[in-house]
Parts: structure tokens; C-alpha cells; sequence
């Protein structure tokens, strides 16, 4: 274990501790509701996981980065943008993996668009924010946060 | 028909098992490669995911989301930006379960620009889920995207405000009477069901409401309707 992800364990069991002691009912609920998330998602999880490793071996990531290295950056960027606007993967699921494929040499522009996008745009949640939000205000923002998740990545490239 | 429906509902994870058998009759080498790999991942998964959601349930648990709420409805100016960008980054669950909350808050005054702020704190800014970033992809990648998207989020909820007006939003269907759920915004937690086994009940992963002769315990109801993190839960009788 390396140390940030000690830290991060240390961090939280005070956290954890100084909880307890200030209210321990709240912090069982809190907990069982951490523990109930957890639960609930770990198939859909396990699923994703288990298709990112067939993924992977099917196209290794150095065959990813040499194939989106000879793309332009702004076609492999709008292209990542996609995919992750489809895609519904847990963050802390993406991160490694674009960790891995930064490492093998995946451009950080594109690997910053599809990042964006994972989270802030839903092509499969959209039905569900139409229906709260109506369609104008849903086709706005999922927009609004497309186009933005672009100009981020493509500053980023400009700074990094 | 119970195999059937439990097929539909574990659809995705059929087709990767298939996906997994089909690649270890092929090629047995690549099968292998593929197993190794989601270890890696799986490994990952285990050191991180239950820090993270302790660690969200905390926050969630001591920042006093209430008080922002009250404050968010009539704060239109730099105060309500801020506040909503706290309430988004210290909040629970997917972006899906943020959806009944801002509609509540729309209803108590929130503005649309405060409502997209919410919703994309809620997505991209998690206290947790930026150490993780900074874990794999180092604190200057971290950093940098956190700042452009804050930024950003600035810009484009000022435009959506620009677009999109207060009566563009549907207005609230008429309640009907006694405890409803909102499925689509439940996220499993299983809360509920601790606080009123008698009354909840979860199925296929989410609360629903078991049937009951109708007599039902007022106090523990509301200790559920408030214990639901993504406020999922609604009573009629409580609207005012």
C-alpha cells in the first residue's frame, strides 16, 4: 500500500473515531448507509472490472496510445469525450484506469476529456433527468458540460 | 418466469461471463492475460472503495446540509454559488441520486444556475474522489483539473441560467396520499428498511413499500423519510 492510500485509511479511521465519540448512533447509520452502497453496487462493479481486464488484453494499452497518438488531438479528444458520456464506469474505478493508459502513453488531453465526461455528462441517466428536469433544461447542461469537459482537456494540455 | 426476469435484471453480467468463456476457448493465454489484469484493478478496488465511502458518509453525516439548504433558497448571489458548490462536493451517491434533491430545492426558491452548479459539484468535485485522482494521475493533474472545472462549471451554469428559465422546469405532479418512493433516486442504502422493517422492504436492490393493514407508526416513518441520504422517500401529509 503506498503511502497517500495509508494516509487516506488513517485519515478516515479518526475521522471515524472522533464520530463515534460525538454521536455513535449517526455514525452507525452512516456506516450501514456506506456499507448499503457498497453492497449494492459491487455486481455491477465486479462487471466493469472484469470487461475493462478482457478489454485491456484485446487491445493493450500501448496499442491504445499508439493508435490515438496518430489521430489528431482534437478528433481523439471529442472521440474520448464520447465514450465517456456513453460509458457509466465508477470513478474510482477510472482513475486507475487512466492511470494505466496515461502511463503507456496515452495523450493527457484526451484521457482529461473522458475523465470530465464519465461523471458529468449521461447519456444513460438522461431519460432520468429529463423527467425531473424537463428537456431543456437536461439537453442544456448535458451539453453545456460536453462542450466545457473539451475546452478543459484542451487547456489542460496547454498548461500540463 | 422468475428465471427469465432474474436473467433481464443480470443481463450485463451474463454477457461478460459468456464474453470470459468464449475468450478462454479461443485463447487460452489471453483468457488468462484478461483475469490478470482485472486483478490489478480489483486489487485497487478493495485498498480504496471503502475508505471512500466511509469517508462520504461522513461527510455527509457532519456537514450540516440543512443549513445550507435553508440559506440556498434565498441566496441568489456569490454566497448561494458557493453554497451550492459545498452541498454538491460533500453529498453521497451517483449524479442520479442528486436529481429529487435539487428539485426540492428548486421548489424552495433555488436558482436554475445553483441547481446546475449542484448537479456538477455533485458529478466532479468529491473530496474523496480527488485523492484518488491524485493517487494515480499526481497532485499537479489533480490540481490543475479541479481548478479548470470549477471555473468552468462558473461559466456554463451562468449560461444554462442565460437559456433556461425557473417555468421551463416541470412543474410537481399532485401527491398521492400516504408514503411514496422514487425508485430512480434510490441508491440501495438499505436505510430505511433498518429504521421501519415493517414498512420497507428492499427488491432488486431498491427500497419499495411492503403491503400494510395501513396503520402506520408517524415517528418512525419520518425517522426513515429522513434518514434516506438522496431523499427518496416522500409522505404527503409532510408537504407544506
Amino acid at each position: 500500500m503506498d503511502v497517500l492510500t495509508l494516509a487516506m485509511w488513517i485519515g478516515t479511521a479518526i475521522f471515524l473515531i472522533f464520530s463515534f465519540t460525538k454521536d455513535k448512533k449517526k455514525t452507525k447509520q452512516a456506516l450501514k448507509m456506506a456499507f448499503g452502497m457498497g453492497k449494492g453496487m459491487l455486481g455491477s462493479i465486479l462487471s466493469i472490472i472484469f470487461l475493462i481486464g478482457l478489454i485491456l488484453t484485446v487491445f493493450p494499452p500501448e496499442n491504445i496510445a499508439e493508435f490515438v497518438g496518430n489521430q489528431s488531438v482534437l478528433l481523439a479528444t471529442v472521440i474520448a469525450a464520447a465514450f465517456g458520456a456513453i460509458t457509466l464506469i465508477p470513478a474510482f474505478i477510472a482513475f486507475p484506469l487512466v492511470g494505466t493508459l496515461v502511463h503507456a502513453g496515452v495523450g493527457i488531453v484526451p484521457s482529461v476529456a473522458f475523465l470530465t465526461t464519465l461523471t458529468m455528462v449521461g447519456i444513460v441517466t438522461f431519460p432520468l433527468e429529463r423527467r425531473e428536469f424537463g428537456l431543456k433544461f437536461t439537453a442544456v447542461r448535458n451539453g453545456l458540460s460536453f462542450i466545457f469537459a473539451i475546452i478543459i482537456a484542451l487547456v489542460m494540455g496547454v498548461i500540463v | 418466469m422468475k428465471v427469465i426476469r432474474k436473467a433481464k435484471e443480470n443481463l450485463f453480467i451474463i454477457f461478460i461471463a459468456a464474453a470470459y468463456i468464449a475468450i478462454f476457448i479461443i485463447n487460452q493465454n489471453m483468457g488468462i492475460a484478461s483475469v490478470k489484469n482485472s486483478f490489478y484493478y480489483i486489487k485497487e478496488m478493495i485498498m480504496i472503495m471503502p475508505v471512500i465511502f466511509v469517508l462520504t458518509a461522513l461527510l455527509d453525516l457532519w456537514v450540516p446540509k440543512e443549513k445550507i439548504m435553508k440559506y440556498l433558497g434565498k441566496e441568489a448571489k456569490a454566497k448561494g454559488v458557493v453554497l451550492s458548490f459545498i452541498l454538491g462536493s460533500i453529498s453521497a451517491g451517483p449524479i442520479y441520486a442528486a436529481f429529487p434533491l435539487c428539485v426540492m430545492l428548486h421548489k424552495k426558491g433555488a436558482s436554475v444556475r445553483n441547481l446546475v452548479i449542484i448537479l456538477s459539484a455533485w458529478a466532479v468535485i468529491k473530496v474523496p474522489m480527488l485523492l484518488n485522482e491524485m493517487k494515480f494521475l499526481g497532485f499537479k493533474f489533480m490540481a490543475i483539473r479541479w481548478v479548470l472545472t470549477v471555473i468552468a462549471i462558473m461559466i456554463f451554469s451562468w449560461i444554462t441560467a442565460k437559456i433556461v428559465k425557473d417555468n421551463d422546469l416541470p412543474q410537481l405532479k399532485a401527491n398521492q396520499n400516504g408514503p411514496s418512493i422514487n425508485k430512480s433516486a434510490c441508491m440501495g442504502c438499505s436505510l430505511c428498511t433498518k429504521n421501519y422493517p415493517e414498512l420497507f422492504e428492499m427488491q432488486n436492490g431498491k427500497a419499495s413499500l411492503r403491503i400494510t393493514d395501513g396503520i402506520i407508526d408517524q415517528e418512525k416513518l419520518m425517522q426513515a423519510v429522513n434518514s434516506c441520504p438522496v431523499k427518496a422517500i416522500f409522505f404527503s401529509v409532510d408537504e407544506k
